[in-house]
């Protein structure tokens, strides 16, 4: 196993109170890892961490990427390295359209990494294909980034960037919040689709439900800031029939 | 405060540029013109030039500029592409051209209309229907002075009227290039529309000047339109430094009348927009945009007030700002909503985005009701980009520069989305791009 990500006893605080207080995780590639828990667990924190927002101060351990020191990197360079993170609120950016957008995004990645931009005939046709893989209408496209989206449509369009952007480790933050379960189906399906032997995935929900689309390798149960309990897939249907409870007596 | 200090007298150089000036106007000898100019120039004087300690000019320098000492400007020839440059519209796109105040006939087009639109210059005007003219200069903004200024100086200008009934599906463009000179110069012209009962206009106007001589503009347009009409209008003013651009405008609106006004006025030395409208008829329908984007040491600020006179009429002001290094801005929106002007729908946002410390923006919403059952809001913000945006782009891989670049343009674009006539938004969208920090890197990656 090819070792992708490495996170060690990861402390992170916000706004003076810590939220995640040692993490300790390992993905490898070709891996589907989840991480459930209840709210205020640290889930997201964990995933804006990774991605490199700002107001987040990081007090301890280290998180390595492929080698490098991911928390040296800036968002941007994150993304050139291989970082995807689907976000579980999606930005709206009206008067660029989300097309433009897109191009942009894949012409930075490839630029970042040494490969020529894509040809406008070559993108148009990769981008119908991957719209149709995770159901986004055509006219979604020429309209302004995520304005005007329903919830669902939002998620899609984040997924549909993690097809066209082919990162090499794609974090999902409650990517199946909101959703119906159609969309949730066309997600889940989108995402086994792009899974493969150099691509990790590390997918954050509160919920079995999208787990039982997205069949995780491993489960994490983190609850207040630390990884509580690691297992195989069936930790994941344990969570749904005995819920967070259990963690949280431990926690306390 | 004292009225005295609200106003201080024109300079004497404004009465001695009246008599030397009145007998080459248009129309000189006409009694009833002539009585209207004389008249609106000792109201002028009157009125006097209005101080910053006038609430309505707070922010605005204008005495500065009217003060210093200019004369009409005198007509020059510009080379076709410097003209063309500003086209906006299509094919059959008619265009009534100006060049430092002065109609240019052999570049203006207007003739093969429908039946039922008339549309001359204004000089036209003063010969063929002068007592009309008179009483539309006359009957327009007696409180103002420098409308007053206008009511007596005016030469040029448009005189624009559609009968009942009748849509001129083309846009009709109204373009004025401000050349200025070695010396300081104004200009005072003047626009009419008339639109009948369910007619329909789409005009064009756009104002640039790329010189550094002092060019004092001094429009006023007024407008009125009657019940069920519509009019489209789409406005870009850019200029170079030396151009002061105080443009006016008066709208009284019919009932079930539609008007779509998007103002973008990127920059120059000095720009005011005034608009005063009246929503006089029930389920009357105002939706204002406006754009603003000084830099440098430009200034640019807008006026609007709206007044709500009659039930169940709709306003909506959406306008932006983009300030940048030392530039200054303003935006002074007011909704009177007068007695009996009940389920009145009434919004207002201003948004400014401060690109550098230095940069000023003033906004001032306001709002005055007088009836109970209506739904009004404002809105102002002001301040730096969203830095949800920025990180979503930049989680996406695109470099801190190019983010913010981009997400200036896209702030700035939406106003410009709204403009109705593609091809001048397409010239205003580079316009515009060319302000953005690093939009020139934006435009050589294809964004436009």
């Amino acid at each position: 196993m090819k070792n992708m990500l490495r996170i060690e006893e990861l402390r992170v605080t916000v706004e003076g109170k810590e939220i995640l207080k040692g993490v300790t995780l390992e993905v490898g590639a070709g891996e589907v890892h989840a991480v459930m828990g209840p709210n205020g667990s640290g889930k997201s924190t964990l995933a804006y961490v990774l991605a490199g927002r700002e107001g987040y101060e990081v007090t301890g351990g280290r998180v390595l990427f492929l080698g490098q020191d991911l928390l040296a990197m800036e968002p941007e360079e994150r993304a050139a390295a291989g970082l995807f993170l689907a976000m579980q609120y999606p930005v709206e950016i009206p008067g660029v359209s989300n097309m433009y957008f897109l191009r942009q995004a894949m012409n930075a990645v490839r630029k970042a990494r040494g490969e020529p931009e894509i040809a406008a005939g070559a993108f148009m046709k990769m981008l119908r294909e991957k719209a149709r893989l995770v159901g986004i209408r055509d006219e979604l496209l020429k309209r302004d980034v995520n304005t005007g989206f329903s919830g669902g449509e939002k998620k899609r369009n984040e997924i549909l960037q993690l097809a066209m952007l082919e990162p090499k480790l794609a974090v999902l933050d409650e990517t199946d919040s909101g959703l119906d379960i159609d969309a949730l189906k066309a997600v889940a399906e989108a995402v086994n689709s792009l899974r493969g032997p150099d691509r990790a995935f590390l997918v954050i929900t509160h919920y079995q439900r999208l787990l039982e689309h997205i069949e995780p390798d491993h489960v994490h149960v983190m609850v207040d800031g630390r990884i509580r309990r690691s297992g195989g897939k069936e930790l994941a249907l344990e969570l749904e029939r005995h819920g967070y409870e259990q963690f949280a007596a431990a926690a306390a | 405060m004292g009225a005295a200090t609200r106003r201080i007298d024109p300079p004497p150089f404004y009465g001695e540029l009246f008599a030397r000036e009145r007998t080459r106007l248009p129309g000189h000898g006409r009694a009833a013109l002539d009585r209207v100019r004389e008249e609106a120039f000792t109201r002028f004087l009157g009125l006097g030039l209005p101080t910053q300690k006038a609430e309505a000019w707070k922010y605005s320098p204008i005495t500065r500029l009217a003060n210093r000492e200019m004369a009409l400007a005198e007509p020059t020839v510009p080379g076709l592409e410097e003209v063309s440059a500003w086209f906006g519209g299509g094919p059959a796109t008619r265009r009534l051209i100006f060049v430092d105040g002065h109609l240019q006939p052999e570049f203006s087009h207007v003739g093969g209309l429908p039946a039922g639109v008339r549309v001359m210059g204004l000089a036209r005007a003063i010969e063929t229907i002068p007592e009309a003219v008179a009483e539309a200069l006359a009957g327009c903004d007696p409180e103002r002075a420098f409308s007053q200024l206008n009511a007596a100086l005016t030469r040029s200008g448009a005189w624009i009227e559609l009968a009942d009934g009748v849509a001129l599906e083309e846009p009709l463009q109204l373009l004025f290039l401000h050349r200025g000179g070695d010396s300081a110069v104004m200009t005072h012209p003047r626009i009419v529309i008339r639109l009948g009962r369910g007619a329909r206009l789409h005009l064009l106007e756009t104002h640039a000047g790329s010189g550094s001589g002092h060019c004092f503009v001094n429009l006023v347009g007024q407008a009125v339109l009657g019940d069920g009409a519509e009019l489209l209008c789409d406005r870009l003013q850019l200029g170079g430094s030396g151009l002061s651009l105080l443009a006016r405008g008066f709208l009284e609106m019919g009932a079930g009348a539609r008007l779509r006004a998007t103002t973008v006025a990127l920059g120059s030395g000095f720009l005011r927009n005034e608009i005063e409208l009246r929503l006089a008829g029930r389920e009357g329908e105002a939706i204002l945009s406006g754009l603003y984007m000084p830099r440098g040491e430009e200034h640019v600020d807008t006026l609007v007030r709206i007044h709500h006179e009659a039930e169940n009429c709709h306003s909506d002001q959406f306008y932006k700002g983009v300030v940048e290094d030392r530039a200054r801005a303003a935006f002074a929106g007011k909704i009177i909503v007068h007695r009996g002007a009940q389920k009145t729908n009434a919004y207002q946002a201003n948004n400014n985005l401060l690109l550098s410390d230095r940069a000023e923006v003033n906004s001032k919403p306001e709002l005055e009701i007088y009836a109970d059952d209506v739904k009004c809001s404002h809105g102002a913000t002001c301040g730096d980009l969203d830095p949800e945006a920025l990180f979503y782009l930049r989680a996406r891989g695109l470099a801190r520069e190019v983010a913010s670049s981009l997400l200036v343009y896209a702030f700035a674009n939406e106003v410009i989305e709204r403009m109705a006539d593609a091809r001048l938004q397409a010239l205003t969208r580079r316009a515009m791009l060319e302000r953005v920090p690093g939009g020139a890197a934006l435009e050589a990656e294809g964004l436009l």
